[in-house]
């Protein structure tokens, strides 16, 4: 792939006049003619026709020496679970096809404000569902790297879409891995922030303790950029941490001999060998640079993936119960309402997302609540605890898959296997820490990542 | 035989101003169909509640007002039922379950029986704060037999006070006026406007003799409660003495045919699958909090009102009387403070004006009925001083007073008995031969002469019993002196 510019160097670029950003709007064109019904990263494109008026408008402001937003020109993709009032908001279900909302996601406002572009909206597992985005109704997104291969999920499509040049920004969202996953996946970078840094208001939930809205590019200047634009207190989102903006674009680089890097043994095993060997090397990088490097020891990490799993499952099933055939485009065609109600999550969940609902109904239930949902809810204040109790003196290195992108179906059979590509992401989203994911090396031409945790509200204070 | 009665009371807190977790109107009567929505009390995908201020401020005035003990933080929990006026599919309320936290917890309610003058109480097991779902419209046919039904959200998100009390009401009047007092506080907290359609309802359980309890639903008036409970006394009793055993079961208040129905079986053991809800963390209930609410809920001590008014020396029908229509004792107080007689403006207020209201279909709970302070203040004024009796402030001034409270006093008020004279000396003169026919036993020229009398006064208000004493008097005492 030819080598594709970061959106803070092309921003730049704009400003200069190095670049024309009407010329970038043809290249970004021409990567989704040569690659999108390959990869399948989009649900919906916007019109190209609109892109163009638009970037023109921005193009003669920039000549005017006009003052433009931080992203002007630059061409982000949204993840479809993400609510946009100009393009159809499927999260990936048949349920919501087509579903135009009456209404702009915070973040998405937040984008139009500095004058972004939105490109497309970007596919993902159904729900936001799944490690590897091949459980979408609109087909599964392929690896831009391998198209053999899955490009993780369940924000694959923000992923595959960076990887190819189809976007320049992207906007994902992560209950438990599902942007840093396909961050490792494809050789680009995604931040899970601090819980609460993002407003959730426009997030179709799944998980909502859990999640947050994540910038996503293809490097870790260009996610400081986004997210100090979608970042910062939403008085519509009561969960949103009253803060200020993240100002983490304009944050230097860590002197090396300052920063302790935690090796958290539950964390840093398990995963294959090829991995385990990129891991190391970085991490004696490091150390080489004058990095210190320390172990510690996170027990309650085996706990992590059920609980992580119980708590998301539970109030997944309670956010997707409004989906009953009144408001939205699949119908059940019943003659009553109990089978209106029936009919329509028949046809409009995939089997993954009615094996969830089940699971989180069953862990909600009254004398199964306290086994499951109460005691997930005690092993997540553990995991809140213990991490939080580390990330004070140190930043935690972990993996973040035990595996490879596996190829396509690879994974699907078994469903224990599938949640177990979360087992590393999982911690952050337990304990509410910003947890940013870079790429460090390819084996055979597939890349391999690593994941940096921090301390909540430590996002661009001091990544090594 | 020993009756056992707790209520469940559901309460819109209709002058909240927005609904519970968005901007849209608390009081959504008189819009038109789905007006009054937005996509977060829609339940649109990714639209989060964000608790209302004013709300929690008002249930916590609330939760004073009932000696309630105050928790340290409120948690909110969802409910969830498949309804279709419900369009998430969950209600938020503060089930305690699953960590659900309410804003009250064992308080006690003081509540007056006011024609026997007897205050009794009652412990409250609990208030939440919950959020009303839409409204559905049946067709003909009703619930079972229309094709179809037709859903209004405006109501959806509207802010609930959901207060449980304990088993321990002894009568169903004891239950009417346990509600009556409940609204009647309510009002005077601000919470809600007890008289707006539809605004509370009341699931009353009752038990005979420590038999098992049937729960009552859909009461939806103040007086219902009372007949409602007197029915299912009634049932019970009857089954009981054929020798039969009440079942415990739900029972649904017909209000058209005074009769209470069985509700249909539930087939399975209903499973709300409680949790606190995500999108909202616990509020801390400060200490600030708590003053601010005092200072409502002192407002709206009813007792504290009534033993203010009871020191005046008022009898205590009239101070329920004024204390039982808010904005008479408003007007109570002004007229005090600018120095009327407290027993007299307390019986001008409680019984003849009131009663005119009444008379006139004109509604006592509405500020505008009632005249301004000053008004009251000179009437009562004039009664004191004698120069009107109090029949002819009651009989003349109070009605017209009601058909315009704002009129100015000036024009309500007869002509003085001094004034008069000497238009009756000056009738009496020119009607020589009406006087006659009347000293002669035809009474009806006495109404004649009434009438010269008014029109010789023109437009000013006089009571025409007030000409016919004078009439009297002066024929009886001899020819009109010319």
């Amino acid at each position: 792939m030819r080598r594709l510019k970061q959106a803070w160097e092309l921003v730049m670029d704009f400003r200069e006049g190095i670049e024309d950003p009407v010329e970038h709007v043809f290249n970004v064109f021409e990567a989704i003619r040569r690659w999108e019904a390959r990869v399948n990263a989009y649900i919906s494109l916007e019109s190209p026709d609109l892109i163009v008026e638009e970037v023109e408008r921005i193009a003669r402001g920039i000549n005017a020496g006009e003052k433009v937003g931080k992203l002007a020109g630059l061409l982000v993709s949204v993840k479809d679970n993400i609510c946009t009032s100009f393009l159809p908001t499927t999260a990936g279900s048949r349920m919501l096809d087509p579903y135009i909302p009456p209404y702009d996601a915070t973040v998405v406002k937040r984008l139009l404000e500095e004058d972004a572009i939105v490109v497309g909206k970007a596919n993902l597992d159904e729900f936001a569902m799944g490690s590897t985005t091949e459980l979408s109704a609109f087909g599964p997104t392929r690896n831009p790297w391998d198209l053999e291969r899955v490009p993780g999920g369940s924000s694959g499509g923000s992923a595959a879409s960076l990887a190819y040049g189809g976007s320049d920004l992207s906007l994902g969202s992560d209950t438990g891995g599902s942007a840093r996953l396909p961050a490792a996946y494809t050789a680009t970078v995604g931040l899970k922030p601090t819980y609460g840094l993002v407003s959730r208001y426009g997030l179709i939930p799944y998980g909502n303790s859990l999640e947050q809205i994540s910038p996503m590019a293809r490097s870790v200047r260009d996610v400081a950029l986004l997210l100090d634009v979608i970042g910062g207190w939403d008085p519509l989102d009561a969960t949103s941490l009253r803060v200020d903006k993240p100002r983490t674009f304009t944050t230097s680089k860590a002197d090396p001999s300052k920063v302790t890097v935690c090796v958290v043994k539950e964390l840093s095993e398990g995963a294959e060998d090829v991995i385990e060997r990129a891991y190391w090397r970085i991490l004696k990088k490091l150390e080489s640079e004058g990095v210190e490097l320390r172990e510690e020891k996170l027990p309650v990490a085996s706990k992590a993936l059920p609980a992580y799993y119980t708590i998301a499952f539970a109030e997944a099933a309670s956010n997707l119960a409004r989906y009953d055939g009144v408001f939205y485009p699949t119908k059940g065609g019943g003659s009553t309402w109990e089978e209106e109600v029936e009919l329509a999550r028949m046809k409009g969940f995939g089997r993954e997302v009615k094996k969830r609902i089940l699971m989180g109904v069953y862990a909600l239930s009254e004398g199964y609540r306290d086994e499951y949902y109460i005691a997930a809810t005690k092993v997540r204040r553990v995991v809140r605890d213990e991490v939080s109790r580390i990330s004070r003196s140190c930043i935690i290195a972990s993996q973040v898959s035990p595996i490879l992108p596996p190829r396509l179906g690879e994974r699907l059979d078994d469903p224990l296997k599938l949640y177990a590509m979360d087992v590393y992401t999982v911690i952050a989203n337990l304990a509410g820490a910003p947890a940013l994911v870079q790429p460090i090396e390819f084996y055979n031409g597939l890349p391999i990542g690593i994941q940096w945790i921090g301390k909540p509200l430590g996002e661009g204070s001091s990544y090594p | 035989m020993k009756v056992t009665i707790g209520l469940e009371i559901h309460v819109q807190m209709s002058e909240a101003g927005s609904k519970l977790f968005c901007n849209c109107k608390a009081d959504y009567r008189g819009l038109n169909v789905n007006t009054n929505v937005c996509p977060v009390c829609l339940g649109l995908p990714g639209a989060l509640p964000v608790v209302s201020k004013r709300s929690v401020e008002l249930a916590l005035a609330t939760s004073l007002a009932l000696k309630c003990e105050i928790p340290k933080f409120i948690v909110f929990t969802r409910k969830h039922y498949f309804y279709p006026d419900l369009p998430k599919n969950y209600q938020i309320s503060m089930i305690e379950r699953a960590g659900g936290v309410p804003i009250c917890r064992n308080g006690v309610i003081s509540f007056l029986d006011p024609s026997r003058w007897e205050w009794k109480s009652c412990r409250i097991r609990r208030v939440n704060i919950e959020e009303d779902p839409g409204r559905t419209v049946y067709e003909e046919g009703g619930i079972t037999g229309s094709p179809y039904a037709l859903v209004d959200y405006n109501r959806s998100g509207v802010p609930l006070l959901e207060i449980v009390t304990e088993p321990d009401i002894e009568t169903p009047r004891d239950a009417r006026l346990l509600v009556e007092y409940l609204l009647l506080t309510l009002e005077y907290l601000g919470v809600t406007n007890p008289r707006l359609e539809g605004v509370f309802r009341v699931d009353a359980n009752i038990s005979l003799d420590g038999g098992e309890r049937v729960e009552v639903k859909n009461i939806g008036s103040i007086a219902d409660v009372e007949k409602a409970l007197n029915y299912e006394i009634l049932r019970q009793s009857k089954i009981r003495e054929a020798g039969g055993v009440i079942e415990r079961e739900t029972r649904h208040w017909d209000p058209v045919r005074g009769v209470t129905r069985p509700l249909r079986h539930k087939e399975y053991e209903e499973e709300y699958l409680y949790f606190p809800d995500p999108d909202l963390p616990p509020i801390a209930i400060t200490e600030e909090m708590v003053k601010g609410a005092l200072k409502i809920a002192v407002e709206a001590d009813l007792q504290a009102l009534l033993s203010e008014l009871l020191k005046h020396n008022i009898p205590p029908e009239h101070a329920w009387s004024i204390v039982s229509t808010k904005p008479a004792l408003d007007l109570f107080k002004k007229v005090v403070s600018l120095g009327g007689d407290p027993q007299v403006v307390a019986r001008m207020l409680a019984v003849d004006y009131k009663g005119e209201l009444r008379e006139q279909g004109k509604d006592p709970y509405d500020p505008s009925n009632w005249p301004p302070p000053d008004t009251i203040l000179e009437l009562s004024k004039l009664t004191l001083t004698g120069v009107y009796p109090y029949d002819t402030i009651k009989g003349l001034i109070i009605p017209n007073l009601v058909s315009n409270p704002l009129a100015r006093l000036e024009t309500l008020v007869p002509e003085k008995a001094g004034d008069l004279d000497l238009v009756v000396e000056e009738v009496l003169r020119e009607e020589v031969r009406a006087v006659k026919d009347y000293l002669e036993g035809k009474t009806q020229a006495l109404n004649y002469l009434v009438g010269r009398v008014i029109k010789k006064i023109g437009r000013k208000a006089v009571d025409p019993r007030i000409i016919r004493g004078l009439l009297e008097k002066r024929i009886k005492a001899g020819a009109p002196r010319t």
